[in-house]
């Protein structure tokens, strides 16, 4: 009998995870448990103080801000991404249609964050427009505030949620729309009761694509951010960095990461044995282009 | 100075380059702020000496700190500001310096180098390069302000003005609004100023040390708290007048960077050689007008071929940011976080 080689196959993929995600997921749950040093580092003296002082307030309120942005821009991005992949699919122009929403892949993250502030700043093209269109008198202030961090985020995650969705509504037979229509269902009811369900996998890849990044989002609260749209992403890097609190930074980055498994694996659940099934419908998932700056 | 960017990959490919063109044997690793002496006065001395300087940048005082402490030994020269200063000293990572023998220690202002705590005598640190952060005002949209750190309660201006998002130097001008030290580690006082940011952040669009100027430029930001370089760097020249940069008549936290050996350093000799060299008047005056900064070097000002942003005067008013300790250091992170959090 020859022996199954897929130990050997998965082997650079193991060594891979373990290296690069176990090794300093481990160091992340060593630190978190240990007493900051002076000016950065750790001191090998164990305390809890870093999950004391992430009981505090302060903290429940960027954590606060941080779920509403996250769900706030996920559900916007989900609304918009949903007629997109379904017109996409059935579009005779799919190729156009799919680089387009690959183009802006093309152009580094940080300096479309740029464009938009170059767009909405109080010196930006729109107000320039609409003070040239007598809409306004004084320049309005779209930015640095919740709705230009949502705004942002929307446009940055757009793609992770199309294409998913794209990826898996191409594959929905769509003669199961017209049989529902022929069986008296309303347009409407044919979509929310046969397309909806049966893309589902779809919708929760999409969402997962979304809201994680979303939920550790760094760059873009910092950019086009105010005063007060610090989140989770913001709050990690400030103790790392400047109030060089490590141990609280990696109990905060712990948090996240077992409530993101957590919810992860309760959406699973509830999405029930179509998990794998829906996993089986979206395989043909375009692999997103993760490990960019966010 | 300026921390900031991420440019400091581009910094380190350039430190690759000078590291792999030229063969001479007489080396000195210089680890440096990134664009802070111009790459021809490193030339010349390289030209005068024989020696081949390597140089590597960094972009913040705590990088540098933690890379010399995470093991990057190597290097002959840093430039620490002085907080970093009496924190290595501390930590023992750095070589005594004689400065008696160094023939141009005498150029230094003997007024700047008296005000140094953060290394008393000068014993293991040669004063460098000295500046402070400042608030920069377009006059052609505001008016009717003093050169005070009190333009930040006009509310009038709300979402027109920023502040750097920098612990020390916003906790730093609010204590100076309330005529304490930069410095003051009285738990009663922190607090004062904590409020007193938390009475300026209505006004404030946000803190930000990365765009700010960019903005400022723009006329996006009106008011802003930051370094000179920064902010003329990217404002057009011609319109330069338009800038009124000040430092507030209460004062306001200043750093002074400085030249220190490290412990073990191979190439002493060569390290005096070169920070004599830049203590040298014509070279002063160089890196001076390419920085656009005053001179702590005396005779190098008359040599000076560049108006500098500011004064040297100018800086009479500030005070160098310590070491804070311990205990400080948590008081200021907390309101800090407090600050930047909200409660």
């Amino acid at each position: 009998m020859r022996r199954e080689p897929g130990g050997l196959y998965a082997a650079p993929s193991t060594i891979w995870l373990t290296v690069f995600f176990l090794a300093p997921l481990a160091i992340i749950v060593a630190y978190s448990f240990l007493t900051p040093g002076v000016r950065g580092g750790v001191e090998w003296k164990p305390t809890l103080d870093a999950y004391r002082a992430i009981a505090n307030p302060t903290f429940a309120k960027v954590t606060l801000n941080t779920i509403l942005v996250a769900i706030g821009a996920t559900a916007i991005t989900l609304l918009i991404a949903l007629p997109c992949g379904y017109y996409m699919a059935r579009s005779e122009r799919q190729t156009l249609l799919l680089m387009l929403v690959m183009i802006p892949f093309w152009t580094n993250f940080l300096i479309r964050i740029y464009a938009w502030i170059a767009i909405l700043g109080n010196e930006g093209f729109l107000n320039d427009i609409l003070l040239a269109l007598g809409l306004v008198d004084e320049s309005v202030q779209f930015l640095y505030n919740r709705g230009a961090v949502m705004l942002v985020l929307v446009y940055t995650y757009l793609p992770y949620a199309i294409l998913p969705l794209y990826s898996t509504i191409d594959k929905f037979d769509f003669s199961l729309l017209e049989a529902a229509r022929d069986l008296g269902a309303s347009k409407l009811g044919a979509i929310t009761r046969v397309l909806l369900p049966n893309v589902k996998g779809g919708i929760l890849t999409a969402f997962l694509f979304t809201f994680i990044p979303i939920f550790g989002a760094y760059a873009v609260p910092l950019l086009v951010g105010g005063t007060e749209s610090y989140m989770l992403g913001n709050l990690i890097a400030d103790e790392l960095t400047k109030s060089r609190d490590w141990p609280l930074a990696s109990a905060i980055s712990l948090v996240i990461t077992l409530v993101t498994t957590i919810g992860v694996l309760l959406l699973l659940r509830a999405n029930g044995a179509s998990t794998l099934g829906g996993a089986r419908e979206a395989k043909a998932e375009p692999e997103p282009a993760f490990g960019g700056a966010r | 100075m300026m921390k900031r960017l991420m440019i400091a990959a581009f910094a380190a490919t350039i430190g690759l380059v000078a590291s792999a063109c030229g063969g001479s044997s007489e080396k000195l690793y210089l680890f440096n702020w990134i664009y802070y002496i111009p790459e021809d006065v490193i030339e010349d001395f390289s030209k005068e000496t024989g020696i081949q300087v390597i140089v590597d940048s960094y972009a913040s005082n705590e990088e540098m700190y933690n890379k010399i402490v995470g093991g990057g030994d190597g290097y002959d020269i840093v430039v620490p500001s002085g907080d970093y200063v009496s924190i290595m000293i501390a930590e023992g990572l750095l070589e005594p310096i004689d400065t008696s023998r160094l023939a141009n220690y005498g150029n230094l202002d003997p007024a700047a180098v008296a005000r140094i705590g953060f290394d008393p005598g000068n014993r293991y640190s040669v004063p460098f390069m000295m500046a402070a952060a400042g608030v920069s005002v377009n006059r052609t949209k505001v008016s009717g302000y003093e050169h005070s750190w009190s333009v930040f309660d006009r509310s009038d201006l709300g979402g027109r003005m920023t502040m750097l998002d920098d612990m020390r130097e916003v906790l730093g001008a609010a204590l100076k609004s309330l005529g304490y030290s930069v410095n003051d580690p009285d738990p009663a006082h922190i607090e004062e100023a904590r409020r007193v940011v938390e009475r300026w952040k209505p006004n404030l669009v946000k803190f930000d040390a990365e765009s700010f100027a960019k903005s400022f430029a723009s006329g996006e930001f009106w008011v802003v708290q930051g370094y000179a370089e920064n902010v003329f760097i990217e404002y057009p020249e011609a319109r330069r007048a338009e800038v009124d940069f000040f430092f507030p008549k209460e004062g306001m936290p200043m750093y002074m960077d400085s030249f220190c050996v490290l412990r073990g350093a191979k190439n002493v000799e060569r390290a005096y050689a070169f920070i004599d060299y830049m203590l040298r008047p014509d070279v002063a005056a160089r890196v001076a007008d390419y920085l656009m900064l005053p001179s702590p070097n005396v005779p190098a000002r008359a040599l000076m071929k560049v108006e500098p942003n500011y004064d040297f005067d100018d800086l009479a008013r500030g005070e160098f940011k310590e070491d804070l300790g311990r205990e400080a250091l948590k008081l200021y992170n907390d309101a800090w976080r407090r600050i930047r959090v909200g409660n």
